[in-house]
């Protein structure tokens, strides 16, 4: 008999308020929003006819946009869960001070103010902020650089920084359960050390790459705080689109079938993400 | 690549890498004591005027409060809804509870934004109106399945042997929770409630959707942000700070959860 508690303390019934919770504040209200970008808006009133108006306005009018947001996204979830991985691979390969100093400065970035980061890299970045001051100052460049604030590259460094933690506690955790000194074996045989990584270590990692990649990319897909405050007036991603669909124009049916385009495409990619990262990785 | 060589470029990599993140944060630490109204070195000396102007305002305190009635809320409500479906989780066969745990955990890969529209579009229809409950509800959604997953491991580890021997010895399924489970697990409770409590002070895409009037203390700094360079978002900000990574410091210290 397995280590499981007999079944009683009013048995399923303690599930009932987490299941109200999932089903009444998540499913319902996801499936009416998918419902409700089938409909159509008038006089700021919802009208319920169903159509597919929303999804033909959506891909023929705002296909770049969802290309450009599924780009950045991309770009951004894939350097996250790479760096993510290096570091995780050192705090597990590390059982010294430096293991536990870096696992302690990940887990206390991880709930330190989504909107405190931004505005710090915001003045980080600015004309007067300490990177161009350290730029200049080194005479690597004569002018402060504007681009570094209000650009796509902005965006890419505050999410990369602000999701990074969330990518690292996975990946960590997949790697924790196998045990550096049966690889050293390995390693005494004569494999050399890339080929232990990649024969016995990141078959093993792939759930939790995964799951840190599909994070970083529903994130930065959905995201419209970051493009705003350092992103520029040019820096449109598919959140802000969808954003504004909520306030000045009060159109929810079509910032629904923004919603559900955006997350279509952005499963596209996952599943894709899977099915590379399995091929890549497992068939040796 | 030699073994030496590869390890010590990648501790320096790792390295930039947790600076990179924290960088930031640290930063707005220093410079909330700073003299000067712009963010850069040199310093210009220390100075506590950026704290003063910000306790000088209304809106911090109704900010505060609201902030402190949600977060007290969303801490109580996930952890006592989530620690009650991890109870029935454990008792689950391996395949069941690894579909509620995928369930469970949806809430925590869907965008803020999505939920919160959602939430904006089922509260619109049905009617109702907008206040610091609907922002309560919204939070419970994301922050139960931290709960879930913390308590649900701490549980996994129990030794069920001694709730089983005080069943076996005549004590009713209530009495046995009251006076043998929650005691050994209590400090993951707390843990957990921290967690939840430092992901509902932080979370500000949700909020702002959902609250309708007033600000809590992330609305308020969006509303500072747009107005420019404001020194006091500072002070603010490391006030959040201590009070969510405090939160999350000590929440690690009581679950000893590692990733």
């Amino acid at each position: 008999m397995s280590n499981r508690p007999r079944a009683d303390l009013g048995g399923g019934a303690l599930m009932l308020p987490a299941a109200a919770v999932l089903g009444l504040l998540f499913l319902l209200p996801l499936v009416w929003f998918f419902v409700v970008s089938f409909y159509r808006v008038s006089l700021f009133q919802l009208v319920p006819d169903m159509s597919w108006a929303n999804y033909a306005r959506v891909w023929s009018d705002y296909l770049g946009p969802i290309a450009f947001t599924a780009g950045m996204a991309a770009i951004i979830a894939v350097l996250t869960t790479l760096l993510a991985f290096v570091v995780a691979h050192l705090i597990w390969s590390r059982g010294d001070r430096w293991g536990g100093f870096l696992l302690g400065a990940t887990l206390l970035t991880l709930f330190g103010g989504y909107l405190v980061k931004i505005y710090a890299w915001r003045t980080l970045l600015g004309r007067e902020g300490i990177v161009n001051a350290t730029l200049t100052g080194l005479g690597i460049t004569d002018a402060p650089i504007d681009a570094l604030l209000y650009s796509p590259l902005a965006v890419v460094l505050v999410l990369i920084s602000y999701l990074l933690p969330f990518a690292i506690l996975p990946i960590y955790g997949s790697l924790r359960p196998i045990d550096p000194t049966s690889l050293e074996a390995a390693r005494d045989l004569g494999a050399n050390p890339w080929g232990v990584l990649r024969d016995a270590v990141l078959p093993r990692c792939v759930p939790a790459l995964l799951t840190a990649f599909a994070l970083c990319f529903l994130v930065s897909a959905g995201d419209y705080v970051t493009p705003r405050m350092v992103g520029g007036t040019r820096t449109m991603m598919m959140g802000n689109f969808i954003e504004s669909q909520f306030g000045l124009r009060m159109n929810m049916p079509l910032g629904a079938a923004m919603t559900f385009s955006t997350l279509l495409t952005s499963v596209a990619v996952i599943v894709a993400a899977g099915l590379g990262m399995r091929t890549l990785l497992r068939a040796r | 690549m030699t073994g030496t060589g590869g390890r010590t470029l990648s501790l320096i990599v790792g390295l930039l890498v947790v600076v990179f993140m924290a960088a930031p944060l640290l930063l707005v630490v220093i410079f909330s004591f700073n003299a000067s109204v712009v963010m850069t070195f040199p310093f210009e000396g220390l100075t506590l005027d950026w704290y003063r102007q910000l306790l000088a305002r209304d809106d911090f305190w109704s900010a505060l409060r609201n902030s402190a009635i949600v977060t007290l809320s969303v801490g109580i409500g996930a952890t006592v809804i989530g620690t009650m479906a991890s109870l029935v989780i454990v008792r689950m066969r391996p395949r069941r509870s690894d579909t509620a745990f995928f369930l469970f955990g949806l809430p925590m890969m869907m965008p803020p934004l999505v939920l919160a529209l959602a939430l904006l579009a089922l509260f619109s229809a049905v009617g109702l109106k907008l206040s610091l409950m609907t922002v309560v509800l919204a939070h419970l959604t994301f922050t139960m399945p931290f709960v879930i997953l913390i308590v649900t491991a701490r549980l996994r580890d129990f030794d069920h042997a001694v709730t089983d021997s005080a069943r076996d010895l005549g004590a009713s399924p209530w009495t046995s929770f009251r006076t043998i489970t929650l005691p050994i697990i209590r400090p993951t409770l707390f843990g957990a409630a921290l967690i939840a409590m430092a992901l509902s002070l932080d979370d500000f895409i949700i909020t702002f959707f959902m609250l309708g009037g007033g600000n809590t203390l992330p609305t308020l700094v969006w509303g500072m942000l747009r107005t420019g360079i404001d020194p006091s978002i500072n002070a603010l900000g490391t006030l959040i700070l201590v009070c969510t990574l405090g939160a999350s410091a000590l929440a690690l210290k009581l679950t000893g959860y590692r990733g």
